[in-house]
């Protein structure tokens, strides 16, 4: 689609030219500079990007969207579990995103919301995770690298970024556990989930929480909660991801079709 | 989102070499919360024909009584079996009856000839517009995808096994792009001396 | 909006429903019962617009019981759910239609129990466990993960108390106490409400 089909439904665009006009002068600033992006041709965009994703106007846009993602927790580190499904409206473009981000050999991230976004974002946080690590000849903690990524989400507040991230990492002798979101938040806790699917995850996840679980039953609390996220919620399916952060680093544990988790899940249930 | 696309669901019908056969998906949702998982949207009209309703759930359980009831009167009065013909104009009158209010459904009707076991496959717009194709008709929420699986695999005279795999190869891998279809499948094949009835295993998710 | 929660086991239904009863931003009362009970064998329990849900199953259970008066025998849950789907769904095309959320739970000693999901646009189906309500919404994994078909009554008293703690955690809206009933081949039964003290134990 050209750009002007999408300027022509912008009522605002004559009195914004001059927003126009910076843009054309930035559109190539992020190849140098990856956290500056292209200022939108016209104002507010909020409000008006989010005219284009409603069905009323002419033009629709759909962002790839809807997940489940969780990370918790216990005693024996951090497991975090995800999903693999990306839909655009209601049509399945991918049942196989990978929804975590390996960022280096001890930090994971996951991914929900605009998957552009956090694609973007993560790879940004990678880079300047790495940056860190030559500049000061030290790993960076999971602490600082959560505060870089939400210092540069905050600065984009109300310009219509959809993320919402689980960071699990090892951090000096500790492993902790983080979630940044778009409207700005970040803040440590015990269990989060989030996308589409999250309140189906948590009915199973907050019913067999236990800080003392043992690895493996904490590996299939988690691998569980995905699953009936999964059969309950749309926008949710694909594979199921587990990993495992400890303090030296991260393990993939499993990685399952949502078709064999089914199969096995109702054979356990019939016995 | 539309309130076609309330419930989510699909059904596709085609025609084979002396046999018919329709698919019905098991997903009964509301928007992108599974409620069940267990609601086929094919239901026996006679002996030899089905009829599936995709659509709002609620107009599918209405539109599917009142049908039964002009049916049922039908062949009492006449006391003869309808044919798929005169079912599919009376369900296209009946539509039609509500132009100002429509019932949010999709019909897809299969079936044979009572007496020459012709095979019969039919559908419609929500108001009534009927279209007989010789070869296949789909409806629900994923008809895109149903349309480009069906123009693939679909062949001409096909016998009742091959049509089973078409039509099941067809619906699963169709509902599997869909995010509000799918969650089981039920396939009818209409022979002149029996009816088969298969239950797919399919993703759950 | 606020919950209702049912569970069938082999021969009973099980509903829960929160006790608030929401006015603007306030609680205007918190011990309000959602589980109306029409028989001896059949509740109803609704949620929805505040003056619509009481109007509505009034409604449909005076005319249930002038079915049992006229004909000398009572529908069976099959029929009242029926009956209960085809007036919401005649209303739904009038400028009154009634916004309400029900489950239907009865046990007939032919048919069984019986549980019927019937939401405001008249989407009806005979569910083993159904919720409404933002609450019921966090309840749909519970039910996959704890729910079996040999269901024990205690069993089902316990999957409730999972919701409502559930319900209690995550829900932003505060349903501090919920009331259960239970129909079997005894009738009906009030049973003790769970609530945000006795869940601690």
């Amino acid at each position: 689609m050209a750009l002007n089909d999408i300027l022509k439904h912008m009522p605002s665009i004559n009195d914004a030219y001059n927003d126009f006009k910076a843009c054309e002068e930035l559109s190539f600033a992020n190849l140098t500079q990856n956290k500056v992006l292209s200022v939108p041709p016209y104002c507010n965009p909020v409000e008006n990007l989010a005219k284009l994703q409603e069905g009323n106007s002419d033009v629709k846009i759909h962002f790839d969207h809807g997940t489940t993602t969780l990370g918790f927790i216990y005693q024996g580190g951090v497991v975090m579990a995800v999903d693999s499904r990306a839909t655009g409206g209601q049509y399945i473009g991918s049942q196989s995103v990978r929804k975590v981000v390996e960022i280096n050999d001890l930090l994971l991230g996951t991914l929900a919301g605009g998957a552009a976004d956090c694609t973007y974002w993560y790879r940004v946080l990678t880079s300047e995770c790495r940056l860190y690590e030559l500049r000061n000849k030290k790993k960076i903690s999971l602490a600082a690298a959560t505060k870089i990524m939400n210092n540069i989400i905050y600065s984009y507040k109300n310009s219509g970024l959809s993320m919402g991230m689980i960071l699990a990492g090892g951090d000096m002798n500790q492993v902790s556990l983080y979630y940044l979101d778009s409207d700005g938040t970040r803040t440590t806790g015990k269990v989060f989930s989030v996308g589409s699917g999250s309140i189906f995850a948590l009915g199973v996840l907050d019913s067999g929480y236990k800080w003392d679980l043992k690895d493996e039953d904490a590996y299939e609390l988690g691998r569980r909660s995905i699953y009936h996220a999964t059969h309950r919620d749309a926008y949710s399916g694909g594979t199921v991801r587990v990993y495992h952060v400890k303090k030296d680093g991260w393990n993939l544990i499993s990685e399952e079709d949502c078709l064999n988790l089914h199969r096995r899940y109702q054979a356990e249930k019939n016995n | 989102m539309s309130i076609m696309a309330y419930n989510g669901g699909c059904i596709v019908a085609m025609k084979g070499k002396e046999c018919v056969a329709i698919a019905t998906d098991h997903r009964f949702g509301i928007q992108a919360q599974t409620i069940a998982t267990d609601f086929e949207k094919v239901f026996p009209i006679n002996k030899q024909m089905y009829l599936g309703l995709a659509g709002l759930q609620s107009d599918i359980i209405t539109v599917y009584k009142r049908l039964m009831f002009r049916k049922n009167l039908y062949e009492i009065r006449e006391n003869r079996v309808m044919q798929p013909e005169r079912f599919a104009a009376m369900l296209s009158s009946f539509l039609y009856e509500h132009r100002f209010g429509p019932y949010f459904i999709e019909p897809v009707i299969a079936g044979l000839d009572p007496k020459t076991f012709k095979p019969f496959i039919c559908n419609m717009d929500l108001i009534g517009c009927p279209n007989m194709p010789d070869d296949f008709v789909v409806g629900g929420t994923c008809e895109e995808q149903l349309f480009g699986m069906c123009e693939t695999l679909w062949r001409e005279n096909m016998e009742p096994d091959d049509l089973f795999e078409t039509i099941s190869q067809a619906m699963l891998n169709a509902f599997d792009r869909d995010a509000i279809s799918g969650w089981g499948a039920t396939v009818y094949i209409i022979e002149k001396d029996k009816t088969t009835v298969k239950t797919l295993k399919t993703r759950m998710d | 909006m606020e919950s209702i929660i049912g569970i069938k086991g082999k021969d009973f239904v099980m509903l829960a429903a929160d006790s608030t009863h929401p006015h603007s931003i306030m609680v205007l009362k918190d011990d309000e019962n959602k589980i109306h009970k029409i028989s001896d064998s059949l509740l109803i329990a609704a949620t929805g617009d505040a003056g619509d849900t009481v109007q509505f199953v009034e409604y449909i259970s005076k005319n249930i019981l002038l079915y049992k008066m006229r004909n000398g025998y009572e529908l069976s849950p099959k029929a009242a759910a029926y009956f209960t789907r085809k007036n919401l769904a005649d209303y739904l095309r009038t400028r009154y239609a009634y916004q309400v959320w029900l489950l239907v739970a009865g046990y007939d000693k032919k048919e069984g129990p019986q549980l019927t999901f019937i939401d405001y646009l008249a989407n009806t189906l005979s569910v083993k466990h159904g919720a409404h309500g933002y609450g019921g919404m966090f309840c749909g994994s519970i039910f996959d993960k704890y729910h079996h078909d040999n269901l024990t009554q205690d069993e089902a008293y316990e999957i409730m108390r999972k919701c409502a703690r559930e319900i209690q955690k995550r829900l932003i809206i505060s349903q501090p106490r919920f009331h259960v009933q239970v129909v079997d081949t005894n009738g009906v039964k009030r049973l003790e409400d769970i609530t945000t003290e006795n869940l601690k134990d």
